[in-house]
């Protein structure tokens, strides 16, 4: 299998004279085709980890790799045109640009790539009955419900055909109805397209649909969790007794 | 503790000041520049006129507008501080939670403001003082001033008067935000970030419709005005001034959709890197600017007009002069009963003014009238005219009297008036004077007139000095409030938008693309309103030319090359402070 991504040693410190480890030397690597979760309680150090995996924020020690590519190693301008082409993004609060439809909204993301203009449609459209957001495309995002906004962002994120979705608390401003619509839709992508998913969430349901999950605590490491074969239903109850285990706050968790 | 959170706080948002500060900085500078004309060359060159009035004229209807613009800049720079506190407004909520007194945070913005006024009004001054020179040295070759008036000098009652005017405004300025602080709400303080402006969904096809019928208003208009010229006010004019506003109101109102409408039709155009993204923002706040965008543009237009009419006629005015008055001294004089002999060297001769001694050509001369009233005049009369003047002029004389030339004195001829035509000799000025003081004295004759080319060219640079000043000093002070105003609104427009740029940047969008959609944005707030007042101020030339061109000719060429120097200058440093303005607060908050 094609390893995707490949972190190393991955620290990022906070702070001069009293050291925070938000991050503290972490390994792991995600194949092509996975659907990985990163879960803990908050203050470990998820979103550090994302923010670092999509270049928003610099390390301050380890490599992290994108099909091979040290990307630690980017100039700014690189950096841009890393994340322009090979990532894409979800999330929490979609982030739609509310002057623009959800066609184009969409389809901005294939225009600053630099996307022939006769592709855009086709290939807008085509994401969008994956994502089931065809009726949906000429309306505004005050005009669509949060499942709607959200799946609509899924498909900015996937239509660039990225080499890794990134996806932070998609969930977590949905009901629970509309969040399963979007994770069942993520499970599309990530079967029909073949999508590698990265997704950060404190929610054990929404972690449920992922293949592998990774928990860290204080920066580091907790264990990890393969689904393997089991049912979705089996992989919840042990996700629900790592979480446990992690002694955080339960409420704080769930 | 106060002054030094005060200093900090304005160096920290020295660019958020930048725009207020340079209107501040603009708005001083004009006031002390039109209100220190006594270190005019132009002015002193007048002034030195013994009988010339004209100077306190003009100072006198400079200081009534100066109220009128004193006005206009105070309530500009009310709206521009009003941005500033607006756009803080969460800071001083801040301010207000951490426990400080709202009297407190009140005198924090007093300071504040009393530290930028006082930079503002130091760099204003300075400013003014070099423009005033620069200016003088404009206006003196505009008027062929000899450079003997020209010095460097600073005036000290202007420096007075635009320090107390400006002093005047920061006050106003104070007690308005200390009283609005005093009744905000905490929590509206802080909630003040708007998450984004309510976007209301318009359709494209009507603003493609109201686009259409706004550029059909506008043809209407132009055309009744250039058919039926721009001085005829009646209440059709008012039809048409009405037709034209409401019609650039309408362009402005459907021009963003209309634009829309005409990229989608274009895939290439519309697909291609953020011009959809461009476009639509466009869109979004041109319900809100749309008539802020109508005004300045009518702003413009009248800075425009002003400025161009007012340099075009001063040249105009300069040409009439020669053609008026040929000689230093013309006098003609009628006698006591017609057909009497005057010698009018020898009269004032004898009241102190010697022909011989004062003058370097003299020629005096009478006028005949024949039988049907039609003025005549001897041939060797012209001839001496013509040795002393040259062919040229002495035609000119002969048509522009319809003069009839005779050979010789017939009967039915008799002298109607006496001529005095002379140029001095030596001092112009000395021998005016001499002049003046024997012709006041001619009191046994039946009358007589005379024009003089300094006193005629006093009076006429007078007018045009007046009318060059007025017209610059409104034009400039509409141009400044109409950009200041557009560029706070684009700034407070790129804070309001701060969150899509940062998703942009987040879908990985270079900091340059970023940088070229916000001056695009800008150059499109700035540019159309110019646009289309450009075109405005060229039929409404075109028709104010056929009402000059009575009078004279407008010399096209320097009005326009001078409105295109002032337009390029204020015009263009509002429209970089602004670009400069939004990059940086977009970039601050990504």
């Amino acid at each position: 299998m094609e390893q995707i991504l490949k972190v190393e040693r991955l620290c990022r410190d906070y702070g001069r004279s009293t050291v925070t480890h938000a991050v503290d030397h972490v390994d792991f690597s995600v194949e092509k085709g996975e659907f990985v979760g990163i879960m803990g309680p908050s203050g470990s150090g998820k979103t550090t980890l994302l923010n670092c995996i999509s270049t928003i924020d610099i390390p301050t020690a380890g490599r992290i790799w994108v099909e091979g590519k040290d990307i630690t190693a980017l100039g700014r301008k690189e950096l841009a045109r890393f994340r322009r082409e090979r990532l894409g993004f979800v999330f929490q609060d979609c982030n739609l640009l509310d002057t623009l439809t959800a066609f184009e909204n969409i389809a901005l993301a294939l225009t600053i790539r630099k996307t022939p203009p006769r592709k855009v449609e086709s290939l807008v459209e085509e994401t969008a009955r994956m994502l089931e957001i065809s009726d949906c495309l000429n309306k505004y995002p005050y005009q669509m419900s949060g499942g709607q906004q959200q799946r609509t962002a899924a498909a900015r994120a996937i239509v660039t055909r990225p080499a890794l979705i990134l996806a932070d608390e998609p969930t977590g401003a949905l009901d629970s109805k509309s969040a399963r619509l979007l994770l069942e839709r993520f499970e599309a992508m990530n079967e029909l397209c073949e999508a590698t998913i990265l997704m950060v969430t404190h929610d054990a349901f929404t972690a449920s649909y992922c293949h592998r999950i990774l928990f860290l605590r204080d920066g580091a490491v907790f264990t990890r969790l393969e689904r393997g074969d089991q049912s979705r239903r089996d992989f919840f109850r042990r996700i629900i007794g790592v979480v446990s285990q992690l002694g955080g706050d339960q409420s704080d968790v769930l | 503790m106060f002054s030094k959170l005060a200093v900090k706080n304005v160096g920290r948002s020295f660019r958020d000041y930048g725009v207020y500060f340079l209107t501040v900085a603009f708005g001083v500078c004009l006031f002390y520049v039109f209100n220190a004309l006594e270190t005019q060359s132009v002015i002193r060159y007048l002034a030195q006129h013994p009988r010339s009035n004209i100077v306190e004229a003009i100072q006198q209807l400079i200081g009534v507008l100066s109220v009128f613009v004193w006005v206009v800049l105070a309530f500009l720079i009310l709206y521009a501080s009003g941005f500033l506190v607006r756009r803080r407004a969460r800071e001083l909520g801040t301010y207000l939670m951490l426990g400080m007194e709202r009297r407190q945070v009140a005198l924090l913005l007093l300071a504040e403001t009393a530290v930028t006024a006082l930079l503002a009004l130091a760099v204003g001054l300075g400013l003014g003082v070099v423009l005033s020179q620069a200016l003088s040295l404009f206006t003196a070759g505009l008027f062929a001033v000899p450079m003997t008036f020209f010095a460097f000098s600073v005036s000290l009652p202007a420096l007075g008067k635009t320090a107390a005017a400006f002093a005047a405004i920061f006050l106003l300025v104070m007690v308005y935000h200390a009283f609005a602080l005093s009744r905000r709400k905490l929590i509206d303080l802080l909630r003040a970030r708007r998450v984004n402006q309510e976007l209301k969904v318009r359709s494209l096809g009507v603003s493609v419709v109201l686009f259409l019928l706004g550029c059909a208003l506008l043809a209407v208009a132009y055309a009744m005005l250039l058919t039926r010229g721009l001085l005829r006010v009646d209440t059709l004019f008012w039809v048409m001034l009405g037709l034209g506003s409401l019609g650039t109101l309408l362009f402005f109102r459907g021009l963003s959709g209309f634009l829309l409408r005409l990229c989608q039709s274009s895939k290439t155009l519309y697909y291609k890197n953020l011009n959809m993204f461009i476009l639509r923002q466009f869109n979004a706040a041109i319900n809100t600017t749309y008539r802020s965008m109508t005004v300045i543009c009518l702003m413009l237009l009248l800075a425009i007009g002003i400025t161009a009419t007012s340099v075009g006629l001063n040249n105009t005015v300069t040409q009439m002069a020669d053609r008026t008055v040929p000689q230093d001294v013309e006098l003609s004089v009628w006698p006591e009963e017609e057909g009497g002999i005057i010698d009018l060297p020898a009269l004032l001769a004898e009241r102190g003014f010697n022909p011989d001694q004062q003058c370097s050509r003299w020629i005096t001369f009478p006028m005949y009238r024949d039988e049907n009233g039609r003025p005549c005049m001897l041939q060797a009369d012209y001839d001496a005219y013509g040795a002393a003047w040259g062919e040229e002029k002495a035609g000119a004389f002969v048509t522009d009297w319809g003069v009839r030339l005779v050979p010789q004195e017939t009967e039915g001829l008799s002298a109607s008036r006496w001529y005095f035509l002379a140029d001095y000799a030596g001092a112009a000025q000395e021998a005016e004077d001499a002049f003046l003081e024997a012709v006041n004295d001619l009191t046994d004759t039946g009358g007589y007139s005379y024009t003089t080319r300094l006193s005629t060219w006093m009076d006429l640079m007078g007018t045009k000095v007046l009318v060059l000043f007025i017209g610059l000093y409104l034009g400039v002070v509409f141009l400044v409030a109409s950009a200041a105003v557009l560029a706070l609104q684009q700034l407070s427009q790129a804070a309001d938008s701060a969150q899509r740029y940062r998703v942009l940047s987040q879908l990985g969008v270079s900091q340059r693309m970023r940088g070229r959609s916000v001056d695009i944005q800008v150059f499109l707030a700035f540019f159309l309103p110019l646009a289309l007042a450009l075109v405005h101020a060229v039929v409404g030339m075109t028709a104010a030319n056929a009402v000059i061109a009575e009078v004279g000719k407008v010399d096209a060429a320097a009005s326009s090359a001078v409105t295109a120097l002032l337009l390029v200058a204020v015009y263009g440093g509002y429209f970089l402070a602004t670009c400069w303005g939004s990059r940086r607060i977009l970039r601050s908050q990504i």
